[in-house]
Order: structure tokens, then sequence, then C-alpha cells
């Protein structure tokens, strides 16, 4: 074998296939990002739904009056009268990434809005994660099966449904931070380079920018350092991967205002500072062990060990003084239930009731990844044989994600790109063996003349040769973990071996093949699944995650329908009322309001003030009186309402009312549940209670209903309604859309109070304000 | 005494509401008397206490009582819950007293009871009660006890503490915090912490030595596998929301249902069938690649790999074919329209 022309043609190929890989991943970020396009095709340009048009109203306040202003932002259009202080209460990692993205747009002189920045942020990084995935795959199995994952991740639904166009959230770039974390980790765990350790804490500081769940990465990779110590896996790498993050991760995390001391004061984080002192009591036993001989290191061993555990119980004894002391142990509800995963229904009512909250059954997970299901226990396997640092890191984060995910189903998004990195794997594994006994059976006998003859560049050798390079590079980036340390001479030596075993190995492997027909009906099954995938995938990116809400669509036999009743309302709000005027709504629409309408609003999406929300609710279910009272108190001129029975839309106000009872009824007890509900049943035709048929909200939903088609039917509830004509004494309609989704009604302006001179007018005065008198307790805000 | 009171009180009317309060405070006391002989503070009624305390009194009377009704003879039915009812009714009682420890006026005004069917038929024929599990609140002012307050459903659903959320609705008192026992008592947890100080040492060795179980590569690829299994099969949903295995048949009794349709809820078994067809196809995939390919013997070899291969395909069209059936999407591909 003449080694000169195989090491040329080896480096050839290389380079090859390093090209080669390069466009296969531009192809893949291309395929990410315009997967995510759907929603911008079918619909058009715009944000989505509730929290990213809050997102992107902090966007636009970043980009007009710059970072300062926006990290002391104090927001007085919202919860009026108490404002919010955003500067200090947002994860401001997106918005500052969108930020810069439109700054840096704009210094190269392309104009785009905004908001078109906001609607793209999401697809570009989901091509970065997918790149990203590429590289951590790539260092626990090679570049096959980085290829692999990354083109599952660049179009598994359920990091889909988080990051279409215009769904400008906190997860759209967290997952990139995360995979790109948990990269720089394993990179860092391969090489026991300090550099990239340092990039490790940044990557770090910018995921704990951006979302909450950065506990994840900060509980997963304590685990995982504590599983190689104590599987007896403990190296110098390990060292450099693990205390340079702790430290500089946790110092940067602090500089996060939301963050701040909590990075040091909650349960979340306690687990890497005890596997922190964990790491340095081990180390100090591998350093002692080094120096000594082996009788002294026994003698040392009682001592150290003594002395650490020692250590040990005061520390533990310590965190648990601290965590015993705070009334919930320290955790917070939503680690809790998933710690025990009971604990939010039986406790937790409102974690509960959210729906991302649910743990999800079977079908969801094939909804959202899809195949990927049936994938990864190969991939697990394929991790284990044979085991490294990095794979059992990789396997570590599987198990981990994917109990979170049966607990939570908003947690699926954590567990997507481990699955991709897992039915990577097992996909490149599984073809290369297939494969490998196809070219096999058709070149059979030509690999016996590669090995003997000189590497020939007949063509029907290429595949095989590359194989060969293929086990030859798995196994070199193997070797290269146990020996780093070593110098180059001891390096070069070391290689020379390893081809020398590399080639008896592939010899070995070589003759582990498959029947040939066998390989090619499962060559053939695999593509299969991976169409059926793609076609799974694209279908639910086009049908089911690209719905902005803020616009709905309906088919019917006339052809597409479009409701823009919700922009509509917004517009008449900015065009028609004063900047200064209030609305009152429902939680919900509290983002919406203040981000299209531009006006202030009682409540919104961010639930910070429970009695807040209410006094919102107390309102709405009280009579038209008492809530004209309530409303008037906070100043609030203008009442919106989402009503969906005309065109039947089911998650209105009506359908949500009985949220708003609870809620109000939680803070304010004269509001009952029971006297909403005929013997349990919420309802709103004839049979419904006086108290439902006199509430606010039903007055201000059904008010001119029956003139709509004469019987108010309510396509909803899919019932006549209970009170067909009434008219309205202290509101007045002042908007309604197309559609009569969204009601807008004005608060009639107080009365003259002194009336008259005559003795009937003044008593009903009196009795009016002995009424309110009443009502001032009930009141906060009198 | 108690009888004649009534009889005199109708002729002397200023000793009537001196003698009633007097009688009034000795029932009272009476009942925290019986109440400190119990050790939840549960007092245990029969037929002529009920009438003692309950209906020959004048009303108002100057306490409510909680009745829970019992029947010992029900308690191996799990799905009444009778059991874990009374254990959590005991508690709202202990917390109750505990919390009040100090304010005997709120003390006597609530007392917790309860009565067994078997002894006690007749009471239970006097509230009118026909299921179990039932709780029934007395007020002062009540005068016959059919019309007292139930317990719903609703108010059991939280144990204890919607118990004493309901108790406090109605009564205007306050039951305070629910102080649950922990779960295991001071005891134990010195005696587990002893021995696991004295596991330590053996356990840090055999870590040293590097021979525990956690070193043993196969437990841990089994607990991966496994915990995917459990995952993925929704089986965190059936242990949160208590799902049973199957459910019966309502139009055909005889007949049961593993598979459940509607995509919010599932059920045991099938949580595990579609788990096991789940995990199936990848560890076949696995054997294929990683254990077949070392097999010597061709035919075998492919007698194995076709088995496998059509086992997985099954499986996955199983799993689609369900999938469709449980959830109605229709998924579809996307051709050029030139092509139609």
């Amino acid at each position: 074998m003449s080694s000169p022309v195989t090491a040329s043609e080896r480096t050839v190929r290389h380079a090859f296939g390093n090209v080669l890989a390069f466009f296969v991943l531009i192809l893949i970020g291309v395929l990410a990002f315009s997967i995510r396009l759907f929603s911008v095709i079918k619909y058009e340009s715009v944000i989505h739904e509730f929290d990213p048009y809050f997102n992107y109203r902090v966007t636009q306040f970043l980009t007009k009056n710059g970072i300062y202003d926006f990290w002391n932002w104090f927001d007085d259009r919202t919860w009026y009268p108490l404002g919010r202080v955003i500067g200090g209460t947002v994860y401001p990692g997106l918005t500052l990434t969108a930020g810069t993205l439109w700054w840096v747009l704009h210094s190269l002189n392309i104009p785009l809005s905004v908001e078109t920045v906001c609607v793209f942020t999401a697809p570009t990084f989901s091509a970065f994660a997918s790149w990203a995935t590429y590289l951590l795959t790539k260092e626990v199995k090679g570049p096959g099966a980085g290829l692999a994952a990354a083109a599952l991740l660049g179009m598994v639904p359920s990091y889909i449904s988080r990051s279409v166009a215009g769904s400008y959230d906190n997860e759209a770039v967290a997952i990139f931070a995360l995979i790109f974390t948990f990269f720089l980790y394993i990179k860092t765990l391969n090489t026991g380079s300090l550099f990239y350790a340092t990039l490790n804490a940044i990557s770090y500081f910018y995921m704990v920018c951006s979302w909450g769940g950065y506990t994840f990465i900060i509980n997963l990779i304590p685990m995982h350092v504590l599983l190689c110590i104590v599987t007896g896996r403990y190296s110098p790498r390990l060292y450099i991967a693990y205390a340079p993050l702790v430290v500089l991760g946790t110092l940067l995390a602090a500089l996060v205002p939301v963050v701040g001391f909590n990075a040091v004061m909650t349960s979340e984080h306690f687990a890497s500072f005890l596997v922190f002192i964990i790491i340095h009591v081990v180390a100090l036993v591998y350093y002692i062990k080094g120096i000594l001989s082996p009788r002294m290191f026994k003698v040392a061993v009682t001592l150290v060990l003594s002395i650490g555990l020692a250590v040990c119980c005061a520390v533990i004894a310590i965190l648990i003084a601290v965590v015993a002391s705070s009334p919930t142990k320290g955790w917070s509800g939503r680690s809790l239930s998933l710690l025990d995963p009971t604990y939010a229904s039986k406790y937790i009512p409102i974690i509960a009731s959210v729906s991302e909250h649910q743990p999800p059954t079977w079908p969801s997970y094939f909804m959202d990844i899809n195949v990927l299901a049936f994938l990864v226990p190969a991939g697990i396997i394929a991790c284990f044989l044979p085991l490294s640092d990095a794979s059992s890191f990789a396997v570590l984060y599987i198990v981990t994600s994917v109990y979170f995910s049966g607990v939570m189903v908003r947690l699926m998004l954590v567990l997507a790109p481990a699955a991709c990195i897992m039915s990577g794997i097992a996909l490149s594994e599984a073809f290369d063996a297939l494969t490998g006994s196809i070219k096999f059976h058709l070149l059979g006998f030509s690999i016996e003349n590669s090995q003997a003859g000189a590497g020939d560049a007949s063509p029907d050798n290429v595949p095989a040769q590359k194989n060969a390079v293929k086990s030859d590079a798995s196994e070199n980036t193997l070797k290269e973990r146990t020996s780093r340390k070593s110098k180059k001479k001891e390096k070069e030596r070391e290689k020379e071996e390893q081809d020398g075993k590399s080639s008896l190995k592939s010899q070995i492997k070589r003759l582990q093949v498959l029947p040939f027909e066998a390989s090619i009906i499962g060559v053939f099954l695999l593509i299969l699944l991976g169409a059926f995938y793609v076609v799974h995938c694209v279908w639910a990116a086009a049908e089911a995650y690209s719905a902005p809400s803020i616009v709905l669509t309906s088919h019917t036999q006339s052809g597409l329908h479009v409701f823009d009743d919700f922009r509509e309302a917004y517009a008449w709000l900015r065009h028609n009322t004063e900047v200064d005027d209030k609305v009152a709504s429902w939680w919900d629409y509290g983002y919406q309001t203040t981000a299209m309408a531009n006006r202030t609003v009682i409540v919104d999406n961010n639930t910070w003030n429970n009695t807040h929300i209410a006094t919102v609710g107390t309102a709405m279910s009280s009579p038209e009186k008492a809530a004209w009272e309530i409303f008037n108190s906070l100043d609030v001129k203008y009442v919106l309402v989402v009503f969906g029975g005309l065109v039947g839309y089911p998650s209105d106000d009506i359908n949500k009312f009985l949220w708003m009872v609870r809620i109000g009824g939680g803070v304010f007890p004269h509001i009952k549940e029971p006297d909403y509900l005929r013997d349990g049943q919420y309802r709103i035709d004839s049979q419904a209670t006086p108290t439902m048929l006199n509430c606010l909200m039903y007055k201000l939903s059904y008010y001119r209903f029956v003139d709509t088609d004469g019987k108010g039917f309510d396509r909803v509830r899919q019932t006549e309604i209970g009170k067909k004509y009434f008219k309205l004494t202290h509101f007045e309609e002042v908007f309604t859309t197309h559609h009569w989704m969204v009601r807008i009604y004005k608060l009639k302006p107080q009365k003259n109070r002194i009336r008259g001179k005559s003795k009937k007018s003044k008593s009903k005065a009196s009795s009016t304000a002995s009424s309110t008198k009443r009502r001032i307790n009930k009141n906060p805000w009198l | 005494m108690v009888s004649k009171i009534p009889s005199l009180a109708a002729l002397i009317p200023l000793f009537l509401l001196l003698a009633s309060t007097v009688a009034d405070s000795d029932l009272a006391a009476e009942l925290l008397a019986l109440q400190s002989r119990s050790e939840s503070g549960v007092i245990h009624l029969d037929d002529r206490a009920v009438s003692r305390f309950l209906t020959s009194p004048k009303t108002p009377r100057p306490y409510s009582l909680l009745i829970f009704f019992d029947a010992e003879h029900l308690h191996d039915k799990a799905e009444l819950r009778l059991t874990t009812l009374k254990n959590e009714f005991a508690l709202v009682s202990s917390s109750f007293i505990a919390n009040n420890q100090h304010n005997p006026t709120v003390r006597s005004k609530l007392f917790f009871c309860d009565i067994e069917f078997k002894e006690s038929q007749s009471t239970f024929g006097l509230f009118g009660v026909k299921s179990l599990p039932h709780i029934r609140l007395v007020g002062p002012d009540l005068k016959s006890p059919k019309d007292s307050d139930q317990m719903d459903q609703a108010d059991l659903s939280r144990l204890a503490e919607s118990m004493a959320a309901f108790v406090e609705s109605k009564t205007k008192l306050s039951v305070g915090p629910i102080a649950r026992p922990p779960l295991v008592s001071k005891m134990q947890f010195i005696f587990m912490v002893a021995v696991l100080l004295i596991c330590t040492p053996f356990i840090i060795r055999r870590i040293l030595a590097g021979d525990t179980l956690l070193h043993d590569k196969k437990v841990w690829l089994f607990g991966a596998v496994f915990v995917y299994f459990f995952s993925v099969g929704g089986t965190m949903h059936n242990i949160i929301r208590n799902m049973p295995m199957f459910l019966p048949d309502r139009n055909d009794p005889s007949r049961l249902i593993f598979f459940y349709q509607g995509s919010g809820m599932q059920l045991g078994a099938e949580g595990f069938a579609v788990g096991c067809l789940y995990t199936v196809v990848g560890l076949l995939l696995a054997l294929v690649t990683h254990a077949l390919v070392r097999v010597r013997n061709r035919s075998v070899q492919r007698f194995i790999m076709i088995i496998a291969l059509f086992i997985s395909f099954w499986a996955v069209k199983k799993v689609v074919y369900l999938d469709n059936w449980k959830t109605g999407y229709r998924v579809h591909a996307f051709w050029p329209s030139s092509w139609n």
C-alpha cells in the first residue's frame, strides 16, 4: 500500500466530503427557513397571536429609543393605574436579537420595517438551530449523523409550531441557544479547551437572556457531570467543561434583570452548585492519586474522604436549611410539577388549567415528532455502542426531555431536538449498515482488490473507500478524546497505530454484511419512512401550525372567507378614541390592544397581578350598574368584548366567562360561581339564571343580537339566547365589527348629581348614594 | 333533664332563656368532651346521640355539625373512596381543632361527626341518604335534617382542602391550613439517615473500585429505553389523570373498550399498546444494524431481517391508522396543481 497516494486521496476525498456537507447544510438552512413561510403565503406577513404582539411592541420601543431607555422602561400604557416595569420583567434576548438584526440591516442600507424583521426572526433562527444540531450531533456520532439530524430538525413539527414566520416568541431563539449551548459543552468535553468553555458560558448567558427554560440546561449539565463521575469517567476535560460554566455562567446569568439573584437563591440552581463542590472533591482525589504511590494513596483516601464527607455534609445541611426556610421549598410551582407530576393537578389549579401544561397523550407525540418516535430507541442503542462522554450526554438529554414532555405538553419543544439527534444517529447507522451490505454484494470482490492493491480511482471503489474513511474518522474522534493531552509526537505514533487498527477493524466490519435483497427492502422502507415524515411535516406546517389567530379564515362553498375583525376593531380604537383613553377587556386582548390600538389597558397577558384581573372579572360578572361603577373608578372609557356567536368563533368571551367569574370570585367573594350555573351547567339560553342574564358580559355580548336573525341563535353554544330584548342603561354601543366578533362600548357619562329640588329626586339621589357606599368595600378602586 | 326543660320553659318565659342557654352550653361541653376522646376529634354518633344533639335541642343550636355517613361494609369498594375520604375528613377535623386551639368559642361552634350505617339506619333515613360518599352540614338554624347542606362531588374533588373550603363558605368559620402528617415519621427519618450514613463509606468504596450496578452499561440502556417507552405512550397522562386501563362499553356492558376515540384522552391499555409499537420499531432497527450484522449464517440473517422489516412496517402502519382514527386528521401531501 503506497501510503502517500492514499493520504493525498484521502485529503481530496475529505475536502470533497466537507464541501458537499457544506452545501447540504445550506440547503437544510433554506429548507428550515422556507417550510415556515406558509403562514406568510397563506395569510400575510403579520405577527401572530398574543405574546408576540408584546414582544413586537417592546422591539419597536427598543429600535426607537435605544437600549438604555429600553432597560429602564416603565410602561404606563398597561395595568392602569399601576403600570409595569418592562425592562426588569422581560427576558430581553429575543428583543435584543431582533433589534440588533434590524440595526445591522439598516446600517447596511436595507430598510426593512421592524415588523418584517420580527416576523422573520423565528424562521432565521430555526435555520441556525438546524446548523447547531449538525454541530452537536457531529460531536456525538460523526458528520453523517449530524447531517441527518440537522435535516430532521429543520422540519420537525413540534419546533415549527413555535417558530413559523410571525410567531415572534422567546422559544424561537431559545431553542437555537439551547442546542448551541449543548454543542459547546460537548465540544469542550471532547477537546478540553478553555476557549470553548468560555464560549459555552457566553452561549449559556444568551440562553438565560432568552427563555426561562434555561433551568433545563443548568440542571441537565450537572446531572451529566455527576453521571460521568459516578460511572468513573472523570477527566480533566470534564472539569474544564463544567467549572468555568458554573462560575462564569452564574455570574452572567445574574446580570439579566429577570433572573438577578435567583441565579443563586432558588432551588433550580442548587444542583449545579452541589455538583460544583463534588467535582472539586473528585478532582482533588484524582490529583492526589497522581502524585502519591498506591499505598500512600490508600492512606490518603481515608483522610480526604473523611474531610470531603464532612465538607459535603456541612454544605448539604446548609442547602437543606436554606431550602426548608422558604415556603415552597425554594421550588417554583412549575418545576415542582415536573418532579412530582401529580403536584400541579392537586395543588395549583391555575397551572393545571393552562392547556400548555396538560400531560400529552400518545397522538401528540405522533403529531409533534412523527416517525422520529419510532427511530429514537435505535438511536439510544447506537449511543451505547460505544458509550462516550458525548453520547452519554445525548442519552441523558433524550431521557430527561422525554420524561418532562410526558408531564407537560409544552416541553415537547425541548424533546424535539433530542429526538432529532437520536433519530439522525439511528438513520445514519442504519443506512451505513444497509448500503454497506448492498455495496459489498454489488462490488463483492473489488473490496479485497482495494485492500490488496493500491487505491485506484475506479468509481466502484469510491464508496467503499469512503466508508473506510468514515469509520476511520469516527475512530479518530474517539481516540482523540482519550489522548488529547499527549504531545504531538505521541499523537503521530498513535495515529499510525490507529491506522493499522482501523484497517483491521474495517476489515472485520466489511465481513459484517446483511443479505442483499433484504438490505434493498430495508433501504426502501427507510426512505419511505423519511418520505412520510416530510409529507407529515409539510402538512403540519401548512395546515395545523400556520394560522396567525389574528386573521381567521374559513372555507365555505362560496370560497375562502376571511375574518379580519380584530384588526378592524383595533384600528377603530386607534383612529376614533383619544390617545389617553383607557380600554377594558379580558386580559387575553391586553397585549394586542396596546400594540395595535396603542391605547392604555387595565390588564394584559402578563398576569402578574391577580387582584387587578379579578377586578375586571368582577366587573364583567356584575350587573350593569355595578360594573359601570367599577370601570368608572378605573377611568375606563371603553369596554371591548369578543363575541363569536354570530360566526361560530368558539374562543370568545362568553366561553371564557366562567374563568372571569372564578377569578373574580377568588378575590371578591360576593361573586359566586353557582349563581351563574343552572344545576351545575353553564348555559345562556332561557334556562339560564337571572344573575347570568343580567351580568355585563351577557348584555354586552348579546345586545341587539336578536336584530341579526330575528331569533337570537348563538352558533357557538348552538342555542337561542335567553334574554333577547333589553336596553343598556350605563353603556352605549359605539362600534361593532363586520362579523360582530369584536364589540366596543363606551361608558355613558355620569349623570348630573344635583338634578332638582323636588323631594322625590332627592330621595332617589340619597338611595343611589347609599348603594354606592355599600359597594365601596366590594370595589378597591373607590 | 333535656326533655324537661322545654315544658318548664313553656311556663316561665324568663327561665326559658337562661335554662336553654345553660343546656346548650352543656351540650357543647359534652360534645367537646366526646371530641377530646377521639384522636382526630371526629365524634362517633349513633341514633341516640343524633336525637340528643341534633333533633331534640331547640333551634338555633349553638353549634353546627358536619356529619360523615360511613358504611364499613362498603370500604372495600375502591370507586367509592370511602376510606380515603374518611381519612381526609379526619384531617380536616384535626386541623380545625389544632388551628383553633386558643379560640374555644370557635372550637365549640363546629363539630365533626361520623355515623355508621349498620348502627344507625334510622338516622340515614332521617337524612334521606341514599348513596355514599355523603357528607352533610347541619347548621344551627336548621329544623329538618333533610334540608341540610350536602357536599357535592366538586367539594370532594380536592379532598381535605375542598372540604375545608366548603365548611368555610357555609359556616363562616375558618378552618385554617390543613396539616397533613409527613410521609415519613421522625423516627423513620432518623433511621433512614442513619442507614444512609452507615452505607455511605461502602458505597463510596464501590464507586472508587468501579463496580456498582451503575457501571453496568446494560442497566443504563434498559433504563433509558424503558423511560422512553413509558413517556412516549402517554403513561404520565394516565397517572396524572388517574385513567383506568379500559372502560366497559356503554352499549354492550360485556365488551370492553381499550381504545378511546378523541385526542384529549387515552386509556391505560391503549398507552401501553402504542408505546410498545413506538418502541419495537426502533429496537428492531437497532437489532438489524448492530446485532444481525454479526451473525454468520446468511439464511438466518435473511429470515430474521425479513421478519423485522415486516413487523416494523406493520407497527408503523398500525400507528398511522390508529392516529388517523383517534384524532380525525387527514394528512395529505401537496402536489403541483398541474398533476391533477
